[in-house]
């Protein structure tokens, strides 16, 4: 069964688009990353599935209950970290745990202290005097406290500092491996690439791309480096279609390869290189291409 | 679920409840002390100033007459424009907090993250408001109860007319409101909720004061939230004001639960 299922889900306001005709199903133990500059309508697609928002039209069931209609039950099983996080100054990690704990009907004490300690966040100091890092880590353990099935991250590593943002990818890969889900909103690409299994990509208010990780990787370039055995070598040599040529240096030649790599090691084998050195997937370049280029949605 | 709402809303407002409490003790302490010293010069005031008389002919809800009674004097406490301000300064800042407090603050996100229907939310709000109220008014009252003693016999109200002034009192304050919540349901910015439930306050004590002189503004006066508040004329009866009571009572329950439905139904954005 799918855990998120969206159908043509719109919504604007008023003549601005938030986001239009989205499609998603995310099924049990995926990461999902949904990547977006800012403004492209990640926040909006959460406050859909979150219930704060009446979609215009089309529809958002999460645990097969919509979203709209029955939006406080469903939300037993979801852990929120909403993009912007404000949270009460005259709380505290302690009385957050009781408060919330009482409005779920579970006792978050015991996880959320765990949390609290794998995160290093003081239990008695209050909101007001926290450092915006310390509220973000609040934030994470409130979400994560009652082990939701659904966890949805809105840009949540803004203000950790690199080793909690590392703790908090730790978190998140074992509650995935445990079976439940993530959904992980970022305009940090390096972020999402570390973490999900699946990437939605969208601009403008539409899901442009919905791939698999490996799949963007595959159609991802790599750089090439080719070092002839001489300058001559260099500049006879006939690269393959695949390969494009980037920049000839001497007896180097920078390129992309477009495609799978064992063609190109085929066609080294024959050439008079000196040395070769090939990148990883530059996923990078992906993204740049789909933010910057209009497309037709997926 | 609804113990954590209750708990979370008294968190937040119990200092403020408790400071406005203390303050409507202190006042109405030092008011039923002073009032009564006021009572021989208070005719020579209507007569060299004119005006005051429909003012007070308003506030009170009884014709003033030629001489003041002693029940009419008796009234001038729970009228008194510092009581009626704390009361309804208290109302409107509880009732203007969910939701338009909530997304002004950009706190709703986390609020409504949590497995609680609006509605939930919106009436526990509604249920600390109305116990804040009633705690506020016997702490009025216990600050009246103070000083009292030192005033003569005939300036103190019996026990119960004066319970009867603060039921209706209480009416006053659930009517301001719930009209206050339903301004705050339809409404994303605190700041301008309360002005506006300010606003209408204002404009119906306003009313109040000018149908005494202006027929046009008599005709619409039955709009006014003061013109079911005469607590001179209970002290004077001893009848309990069941009319008056109803129509407070049913004005602030509608418009409580038109917000209700109100923030139920609407998309909530904190941008």
């Amino acid at each position: 069964m799918s855990i998120i299922r969206t159908e043509q889900l719109s919504r604007r306001y008023g003549r601005r688009v938030g986001v239009e005709a989205i499609d998603l199903e995310i099924g049990a133990g995926e990461v999902f990353g949904f990547l977006g500059p800012n403004g492209s309508g990640k926040t909006t697609t959460i406050r859909l599935l979150m219930g704060f928002l009446q979609p215009d039209a089309g529809r958002a069931s999460v645990f097969g209950l919509d979203c709209w209609r029955q939006s406080a039950p469903l939300k037993r099983d979801i852990g929120y970290l909403p993009g912007d996080l404000r949270l009460y100054p005259w709380l505290t990690a302690r009385s957050a745990l009781h408060i919330f704990g009482k409005i779920r009907g579970v006792d978050l004490s015991g996880a959320g202290g765990e949390l609290a300690e794998r995160f290093r966040l003081e239990m008695d100091v209050r909101v007001e005097k926290m450092s915006r890092g310390m509220r973000q880590k609040l934030g994470i353990i409130l979400a994560m406290a009652h082990q939701p099935r659904l966890l949805v991250l809105d840009e949540p590593t803004s203000g950790l500092d690199p080793l909690m943002q590392e703790e908090l990818a730790r978190s998140i890969r074992e509650l995935a491996a445990a079976g439940h889900t993530v959904f992980f909103s970022s305009h940090t690409l390096s972020e999402v690439e570390s973490l999900c299994d699946r990437v939605a990509i969208v601009r403008e208010g539409r899901i442009i791309a919905d791939e698999r990780l490996e799949t963007l990787r595959s159609n991802a370039r790599r750089t090439v480096e080719l070092v002839f055995a001489d300058k001559k070598a260099a500049k006879r040599a006939e690269l393959p279609s695949y390969l494009q040529l980037v920049r000839r240096d001497g007896c180097r030649c920078q390129c992309e390869l477009e495609g799978p790599t064992p063609p190109l090691v085929h066609w080294a084998d024959g050439q008079p290189l000196a040395d070769i050195g090939i990148g990883p997937p530059d996923l990078g370049s992906v993204f740049h291409k789909f933010y910057e280029s209009p497309s037709e949605p997926s | 679920m609804m113990r954590g709402l209750l708990l979370k809303t008294w968190h937040e407002v119990w200092l403020m409840t408790l400071l406005f409490s203390c303050a409507l003790l202190g006042v109405n302490a030092l008011l039923t002390y002073v009032i009564p010293q006021f009572q021989e010069g208070l005719m020579e005031v209507l007569e060299r100033l004119p005006f005051v008389r429909p003012m007070l002919t308003a506030m009170l809800g009884t014709e003033l007459g030629d001489e003041i009674s002693a029940q009419t004097f008796q009234a001038f406490l729970w009228v008194h424009p510092t009581v009626l301000a704390l009361l309804w300064a208290h109302a409107i800042v509880f009732c203007t907090r969910m939701p338009a407090g909530e997304i002004d603050r950009g706190t709703i996100d986390v609020l409504l993250g949590l497995p609680v229907s609006r509605r939930a939310v919106y009436y526990g709000e509604a249920i600390v408001w109305l116990a804040a109220g009633l705690v506020l008014l016997l702490m009025g009252f216990l600050g009246h109860c103070l000083t009292s003693s030192s005033t003569p016999d005939q300036l103190r109200p019996e026990f119960s007319h004066a319970i009867k002034v603060l039921t209706n009192l209480y009416c006053v304050y659930v009517a301001v409101g719930g009209i206050s919540l339903l301004v705050s349901s339809l409404s994303d910015r605190r700041g301008r909720a309360v002005a506006i439930a300010f606003a209408i306050v204002l404009a119906s004590f306003l009313l109040n004061f000018v149908a005494q002189f202006w027929e046009p503004a008599e005709q619409v006066a039955f709009l006014g939230v003061m013109e079911y508040y005469r607590p001179a004329q209970i002290l004077q009866s001893g009848d309990f004001p069941a009319y008056d009571v109803t129509i407070l009572l049913s004005v602030g329950a509608v418009a409580t639960m038109l917000g209700g439905e109100v923030v139920a139904r609407r998309s909530i954005c904190t941008v």
